[in-house]
């Protein structure tokens, strides 16, 4: 079944090029620092419309950080050129430690409005939509965001990140926290994103049977770019090797 | 001072001023204490008695000498936050301590203690119109604000990736929040402001379920405690700040039995 939706996923690609053969994404030599210390070193890389790309790596490889510099919020070297109409969603791993603040899901959605005071009500109206099509139901809305179990809380981070149709949605995975079961219908869900809405699809993931099974590129990466391409080809069981080490490798391989 | 020496419609301008610092004051405390900056709130207003003290010495109305130096240093405290990696509790602190004890030094003995502790019923009628009015502005634009600063304290990449200023909201706000300081000295005093900041703010976060019921309840209960505080200090003829900070207190030790169990 994931095989067929694969195929049926490549061809829909390529009816997309046809129309614009240029990657919504192209990254050239992106190199990112802080200080003294390099987080990124060279890194290359395309995405084209519709496709889901996984970016994989240990702690620390500067997973997060690539998604920072994509979304233009820290200062790289480098050149990061999105086709001009691409509106990213972005869905951050966590929001906050320890919440001091009593918001419930509906203020969290209404935080996103362009109207700085008043009432909203086309965003008001598309909030049950996307609601919808993360599959919560409407009642989640006046609950606390705090007291949302951690599989609500992603679908409520995703609805907050596709509210508004963006073309590119960036999924920073969180590492821990949400079960297997949980985790196989969020990739579902992101899957049926890319392809009832031809989302470009940039995961952080660390889970590689989810990269094999869902993702059309796989960059990995540890400060610079050691594979990219289709995962079945990019990712060797060397390079899994090179990328965490062994021991992490044998825990990856179950 | 008793309040029979006012006219009664000067005693309700400056109750009304009293209530209106409060309002906006209570209002941007609920969001020190959502961004945990309680201590940075509180000791930056201590600023204010330098600035009290020079403006006395340079012969000007000592609430523009406190506003000055309150602007200087909310903008400092953005500044060194946005530019080091270091908690702006341990800067600030240490700073902002500083000028305590340099403003103890520079305001003379008479002044030091209504400008620490504060008296409203020493404020003049036209003080008390400039309150209100600039009392609401605060309020006005705080509310305007207030969106896009609780999605930048919540999560300050998605305030960005939405392309929305998350620093420039933060700064907007300590301007504000020193500002509504700088009015509260003549209430209650660089010592007692910050907990007329805070106090409703914590009590509202005990009896709160949403957003919307804990910036009401902050401002009901900031209003509310400034009322009966000043009321119960005109008929006792107590001094209104420590008295405004007492019944804001037992607002706070009552909000403790309601308190959800989540």
């Amino acid at each position: 079944m994931p095989h067929l939706d694969y195929e049926h996923h490549r061809e829909h690609e390529h009816e997309n090029q046809k129309h614009s053969p240029a990657p919504i994404l192209d990254v050239r030599d992106l190199s990112v620092s802080f200080g003294k210390q390099e987080v990124l070193k060279d890194i290359s890389f395309e995405v084209d419309e519709g496709e889901i790309m996984a970016i994989i790596g240990p702690n620390g490889a500067g997973k997060s950080v690539l998604f920072r510099a994509l979304m233009n919020l820290i200062s790289y070297d480098g050149e990061i050129k999105w086709r001009e109409d691409v509106q990213i969603g972005y869905v951050p791993q966590k929001l906050f430690e320890k919440a001091e603040l009593p918001l419930t899901v509906k203020e969290f959605f209404i935080l996103k409005s362009k109207n700085l005071f008043f009432k909203d009500k086309h965003l008001v109206e598309s909030i049950s939509h996307e609601l919808k099509s993360v599959g919560l139901e409407p009642e989640i809305l006046n609950q606390q965001l705090v007291n949302l179990s951690h599989g609500q809380f992603q679908r409520v981070l995703i609805a907050w990140a596709i509210l508004r149709h963006p073309n590119v949605l960036l999924f920073d995975e969180p590492t821990a926290g949400i079960d297997v079961a949980g985790e196989g219908s969020i990739y579902n869900l992101l899957h049926k994103l890319q392809n009832e809405r031809g989302m470009t699809v940039l995961i952080i993931s660390h889970d590689l049977n989810i990269v094999y099974r869902y993702a059309d590129k796989v960059l990995c990466l540890n400060k610079e770019n050691l594979c990219f391409g289709e995962p079945k080809k990019a990712l060797t069981s060397e390079q899994i090797e090179r990328l965490y080490g062994e021991s992490a490798f044998y825990h990856h391989a179950h | 001072m008793p309040i029979d020496l006012f006219l009664p419609n000067q005693f309700l301008i400056i109750l009304l001023s009293g209530l209106l610092a409060a309002l906006a004051a209570s209002f941007l405390g609920a969001f020190i204490v959502v961004k945990k900056m309680a201590l940075v709130g509180d000791v930056l207003s201590h600023v204010a008695l330098p600035g009290i003290g020079l403006a006395l010495l340079i012969n000007i109305d000592p609430i523009y000498g406190a506003a000055a130096f309150l602007l200087i240093a909310a903008f400092g405290t953005w500044f060194i936050e946005k530019k080091t990696t270091l908690s702006p509790d341990a800067i600030i602190g240490a700073f902002f301590t500083a000028t305590l004890a340099l403003g103890v030094l520079l305001v003379p003995n008479e002044e030091l203690f209504e400008s620490m502790f504060g008296n409203l019923f020493a404020v003049r009628f036209y003080d008390a119109i400039v309150i209100v009015i600039v009392s609401i502005i605060i309020f006005v634009l705080a509310l305007i604000l207030s969106r896009r600063l609780t999605l930048s304290i919540v999560a300050p990449d998605l305030a960005k990736s939405i392309g929305s200023k998350p620093d420039a909201s933060y700064l907007g706000f300590l301007l504000l929040f020193a500002l509504s300081v700088a009015l509260g000295i003549k209430l209650i005093g660089s010592i007692l402001m910050g907990a007329l900041t805070i106090l409703p703010a914590v009590s509202a976060r005990n009896l709160s379920w949403s957003l919307k019921s804990f910036l009401s309840f902050s401002v009901i209960l900031g209003v509310f405690m400034t009322g009966l505080g000043i009321i119960i200090a005109s008929v006792f003829n107590f001094p209104p700040g420590p008295t405004i900070i007492l019944s804001g207190v037992v607002f706070f030790v009552i909000s403790l039995i309601f308190k959800k169990h989540d």
